[in-house]
């Protein structure tokens, strides 16, 4: 009890260290950061009412997003399948999942948008990159999730299809694929559900989609056009929502 | 008198295990009869079940089941496979797919790999499927998920699966240690029923001496591994029976360490 006391208290004074560090060092004085919230209210003053003559760049805008969250999230399960079995408990040795495992934390440790700038540097600017920086990202997660679809399924059905003389596909089809089949398609549909939601905001860095529009509205102080084209991504969000709400009650 | 399966000498450790699971067992199992496997938890019924199923490795004596000797290091051949049916204590069924592909699921062995693969059951896989659910009297639950079923239910499809695979030899492992009283004695009349109709060997295990005696024609009583008696079901008297099932009075070896 004495030890956890002292844990509390030293994290505490951790906390506590990090904000007054933070205060001390950020060069922001106590007036900008009054005089914030007025300028960021006039800010807003200026996306209203929002500008509904871009509904065109919305629309190709959403549709570049949606191609680029499809064709990453494709190169993403086809990236986790292998690396999915190469990353299970139950289908290698240890001295080959335990390193895949730890590339596919590195991999998740890498902000999407980080990746999606390195790619428009490697590659240029496009839907491109952000195909390829999705598709990159989204393995980190769709490999581990995979491995564990693979190692979640129940050895006795397959142990009793092997006693029966069913060969080795037979039992893949029979055995394994269907334990495993509503786990994959549950973990794809949530990890495109957070593909698109992400692939909405790679156009800032140049990666393609309608986050490009964002970028270009404000940079040249087009406020109203900027506001139309976030409540569309707004409004895409809450779409992307309700609709996993209804493919969850479907795989329930 | 032939046998459906010859047992010489036969010891077996587990893996990581001290104490042996089979320890010198000999035994004749004689074809086309029910016999019954009793003995207290841990006496290595379900040991030896599934190595006459051809899936242990590494045991020492000679084994021969249907006329073909078992070898200890190598699985037996899949062709040989399906001519062994096995009931599984915990039933091993898929659990998401329905009663009948469940069921079909017995046949796959008996189909060339190709056909199982893909899927397409013959005319004849389907008749045999069908009438082992009706056998079991399942037939009305041939579409429902094993998912949605009741411990009887799920214990009624894991024989039906084995029925299907046309079996000559049936191992069923506690096929009623799930159930009731009544519904324990139906499962083991229509397992031995639909054996003896189809002229297969059963060897079952049990905990119940008084099912044992009613369904089996011959009664082998095992105990730390080891067989303690083996005769035809007139033949066992209440002596051997409750000396089986004796509590354990040795004391653990850790207790003994203790004192000295
Ligand atoms: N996989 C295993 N690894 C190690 N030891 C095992 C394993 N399976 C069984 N054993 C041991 O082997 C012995 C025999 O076990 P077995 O399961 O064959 O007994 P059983 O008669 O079927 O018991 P029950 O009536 O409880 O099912 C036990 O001492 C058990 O602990
Ligand atoms: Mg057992």
């Amino acid at each position: 009890m004495r030890s956890r006391g002292f844990g509390g208290f030293a994290a505490g004074a951790l906390v506590a260290g990090a904000v007054l560090w933070s205060f001390a060092t950020t060069d922001v004085d106590l007036s900008r950061l009054l005089s914030a919230g007025p300028r960021i209210a006039d800010f807003l003053g200026r996306m209203v009412p929002p500008d509904p003559t871009v509904m065109n760049e919305i629309v190709k805008g959403s549709a570049e997003t949606l191609r680029i969250a499809i064709l990453g999230s494709l190169g993403a399960v086809l990236l986790s399948v292998p690396l999915g079995i190469l990353a299970s408990e139950t289908m290698v040795s240890p001295a080959l999942y335990r390193p895949v495992r730890t590339l596919l934390a590195f991999i998740r440790a890498i902000p999407l948008i980080l990746v999606a700038m390195l790619m428009v540097g490697a590659v240029g600017l496009g839907p491109l990159p952000g195909i390829i920086a999705i598709a990159f990202h989204a393995t980190g997660m769709l490999a581990k999730f995979y491995a564990e679809a693979i190692d979640g399924v129940s050895r006795a059905p397959i142990a009793a299809l092997e006693s029966a003389g069913a060969a080795p596909l037979a039992q893949l089809r029979y055995a394994i694929w269907p334990q495993m089949a509503p786990v994959v398609a549950r973990d794809t549909i949530f990890r495109f559900e957070l593909n698109l939601r992400e692939s909405l905001i790679l156009g800032i860095v140049g990666a393609g989609g309608i986050g490009f529009y964002i970028q270009t509205y404000v940079r040249s102080f087009q406020y109203e056009k900027a506001a139309s084209v976030t409540l569309a991504v707004i409004a895409m969000v809450i779409a992307i929502e309700g609709i996993n709400v209804a493919l969850r009650r479907r795989f329930a | 008198m032939s046998a459906a399966a010859q047992i010489g000498d036969l010891s077996f450790v587990h893996q990581g295990a001290g104490l042996p699971a089979l320890d010198h067992v000999s035994l004749m199992v004689p074809a086309g009869e029910s016999t019954a496997l009793l003995g207290p938890s841990g006496a290595g019924k379900t040991t030896l079940l599934a190595l006459l199923d051809g899936r242990l490795r590494g045991w020492r004596g000679r084994v021969s089941v249907l006329g073909a000797p078992l070898d200890p290091d190598h699985p037996p051949s899949r062709a040989s496979r399906p001519d062994i049916g096995f009931v599984f204590q915990e039933f091993a069924l898929v659990e998401r797919s329905s009663v009948l592909r469940n069921v079909l699921n017995g046949r796959l062995g008996r189909m060339s790999p190709l056909r199982a693969a893909l899927g397409s059951p013959l005319p004849r896989d389907l008749e045999v499927a069908r009438a082992a659910l009706a056998d079991c009297g399942i037939a009305d639950l041939a579409e429902r998920r094993v998912d949605s079923l009741s411990g009887g239910q799920r214990q009624r499809v894991a024989i039906a699966r084995c029925l299907a695979q046309e079996p000559r030899l049936i191992l069923a492992d506690e096929p009623v240690s799930n159930l009731d009283p009544a519904r324990a004695a139906e499962i083991l009349t229509l397992l031995t029923g639909a054996a003896r109709a189809r002229g297969a060997t059963v060897l079952f295990s049990s905990h119940q001496p008084d099912l044992a005696r009613r369904f089996a024609d011959r009664i082998v009583g095992m105990r730390d591994g080891r067989i303690a008696f083996d005769v035809a079901v007139g033949d066992l008297s209440d002596v051997a029976t409750a000396d089986l099932y004796r509590e354990t009075t040795a004391l653990p070896a850790i207790g003994l360490r203790a004192v000295t």
